[in-house]
């Protein structure tokens, strides 16, 4: 099992996640930020959780 | 801190997935070698994460962001001081005999090295400090979820038990390794916002600086002299206790993270995994030491409407006064920060530190019950299926064991000081031990056993007759010291001397073994294996370097 495939998932699946929760409901806000905390961690873990699949398929196509 | 819908899903998820991994890696435990030792097949950038990640359990980042409000950036030294250089030494010197060797556990090369003695000593006390060490910070974090979320203390310890018992029944030492890569990843997320946002908030580096006293912002500046500094140690307590026998005798000789490395697939993959685990370690404090620093300062600037923008929490303390609890410092600063959503990847970030940290503890404790003391002394010579199921066995009751440990942590908080020295000091006398019998070949069996033994009743002796802070000294107060820590730094340092001037005493007259039995476990007497053919950045050599003149960058920014 490549780790990187499950791992890689996971947090596109929790980039997806904030992401949607930045956009639709931008107002949230903890007491001390004035930032969009969930929509610009969320595009972090999107692209995190993008890379990590990338990896995996060139991997993947280098070893067959 | 209250939680949304969402925050659920994130958890829920979290917990698919290590199961869900642990499902998959469940084919390849089919011998007791897969089951406890991974059969030596992992790929060494996932062997280099879970060497660190092992090592980051709740307790840890809890404890880190509380040492960071309490005693600013010198707490760093736990990383640059306290890990990097023995890291380092761990992967270029001695990695070689650990995986060379063949040996299974740590006290199997003390085994092969010594003798039986010597190994039933070392795995005895390793058994019993990975159990109370799974058990108390099972305790910290069932306290915490209690006293920040109000969920139920029972359940949320038998929940997460249940799910580190079945993703490691499953998979072994393989699925408890990929799970820490992961839970590694996890906790950089469900952090790192947290560390950005309290820094800025509070002005960033300079805004801290300027609100703080100077001796918490400068790791090296005010240590010249105990009463300088917040912690109470000095420079000797630091670079000796702290930077050479506790830092050296933890990452070196704990078979907790060193069974990571030796599940390695090559030599050279187990030399690099620490150090290419340094490299992340060693950024750590900025996610995790960072938000503490960061709390203070934010507990300095006035918000609109006059009060400050944030107070340390408080509780009461032992004097019927209220003191600060440094320990919610952490999940304080998540509900000032996190809306719903980042507040469930911080909160699983929180619960994943605690799983790897115990996933580490059962795993090792597994490995070294089933071959070093079942294998070795209750039943030898059963075929590998019989270990094999000894070793899953052993996994359940090192998690129901550790269940016992959280709720005696719960009733007898008085037994904890003691355990959390004994923590401290059990690996400080066992790095001589290997200093000594990886590097002089002269040093004997008896003379090994001896020393371990001095070294270790001689540090609870010491505790029971120093005081600091209140703890130790049960049997008189020969002498006080500023704080525990320096306690424990000098505490350390006596049990490391003493037992390498009794070993080196003790082999002297005694006879040595033959060289010939000595290859493969002593320097000079074993072929280390020259990289000529690997790329210049896969040298252990180029790697060490580069982590050191980094570590010192570090060090000289901060100082």
């Amino acid at each position: 099992m490549d780790l990187r495939v499950p791992s890689g998932w996971f947090f596109t699946l929790l980039g997806v996640i904030l992401v949607g929760m930045g956009l639709i409901s931008p107002d949230a806000r903890a007491a001390l930020t004035d930032v969009n905390v969930n929509l610009y961690s969320g595009i972090a873990m999107l692209i995190f959780g993008l890379f990590l699949l990338l990896m995996a398929r060139l991997a993947a196509s280098r070893s067959r | 801190m209250k939680l949304a819908p969402v925050d659920y899903v994130i958890l829920a998820t979290y917990f698919a997935m290590v199961l869900g991994i642990g499902w998959m890696l469940r084919k390849k435990a089919t011998t007791s070698g897969d089951f406890l030792t991974s059969g030596r097949s992992v790929p060494v950038w996932i062997t280099s994460l879970a060497f660190i990640a092992a090592n980051l359990g709740a307790q840890e980042l809890i404890g880190m962001a509380a040492s960071g409000a309490k005693y600013g950036i010198m707490t760093a030294h736990f990383y640059w001081i306290g890990a990097i250089p023995a890291m380092v030494f761990m992967g270029l010197f001695m990695m070689p005999f650990y995986y060379g060797s063949k040996a299974r556990s740590v006290p199997e090369f003390l085994k092969m090295r010594f003798d039986e003695k010597t190994r039933g000593f070392n795995a005895f006390m390793f058994a019993v400090m990975t159990i109370f060490s799974s058990g108390i910070s099972m305790y910290a974090l069932g306290l915490l979820l209690q006293l920040v979320l109000g969920w139920n203390f029972t359940t949320s310890v038998l929940a997460t038990a249940a799910i580190v018992l079945a993703y490691t029944y499953l998979g072994g030492l393989t699925s408890a390794i990929y799970n820490e890569v992961l839970q590694f990843f996890l906790i950089v997320a469900g952090f790192s916002p947290l560390a950005i946002m309290a820094c800025a908030r509070a002005g960033g580096w300079h805004g801290i600086v300027s609100r703080l006293p100077s001796n918490m912002t400068h790791s090296w500046t005010h240590i010249g002299h105990a009463s300088e500094n917040p912690m109470g140690v000095e420079i000797f307590g630091v670079v000796a206790g702290l930077g050479f026998v506790l830092s050296f005798g933890y990452w070196c000789t704990n078979f907790l993270v060193v069974q990571r490395a030796m599940a390695a697939d090559s030599m050279s993959a187990a030399r690099r995994t620490p150090l290419i685990g340094a490299i992340p370690k060693m950024f750590l404090p900025f996610v995790v030491i960072l938000p503490g620093i960061a709390a203070v300062a934010l507990a300095k600037i006035a918000g609109p409407g006059g009060a400050h923008l944030y107070e340390l929490p408080m509780k009461l303390g032992a004097s019927g006064l209220m003191v600060k609890d440094y320990d919610q410092v952490l999940t304080t600063l998540m509900a000032k920060f996190y809306p719903a959503g980042i507040l469930g990847v911080g909160l699983t970030g929180l619960m994943a530190s605690f799983m790897s940290g115990m996933a580490g503890n059962v795993t090792a404790f597994n490995t070294v019950f089933t071959y070093d003391i079942y294998q070795a002394y209750i039943r030898k010579g059963a075929p590998d299926q019989h270990y094999l199921k000894v070793g899953k066995m052993t996994t359940i009751i090192g998690v129901a064991l550790s269940i016992g440990a959280a709720y005696l942590a719960g009733y007898y908080n008085n037994i904890m000081d003691i355990l959390q020295f004994v923590f401290g000091v059990v690996n400080a006398p066992l790095f001589a031990t290997f200093l000594l019998g990886m590097f002089w070949k002269r040093s004997t069996a008896n003379g090994a056993f001896s020393g371990l033994v001095t070294g270790t009743f001689g540090a609870v002796l010491i505790w029971c007759f120093t005081v600091a802070e209140g703890k130790g000294g049960v049997f008189g107060n020969l002498y006080e010291f500023r704080s525990t820590m320096a306690q424990n730094f000098w505490i350390a340092i006596v049990a490391f001397t003493s037992c390498f001037l009794v070993t080196v005493v003790v082999s002297i007259f005694t006879q040595p073994r033959k060289e010939s039995e000595l290859e493969g476990l002593v320097y000079g007497l074993t072929k280390i294996r020259r990289d000529e053919n690997a790329k210049w950045y896969e040298r252990p050599v180029v790697l060490a370097v580069f982590v050191l003149v980094l570590a010192v960058i570090l060090n000289i920014w901060f100082a």
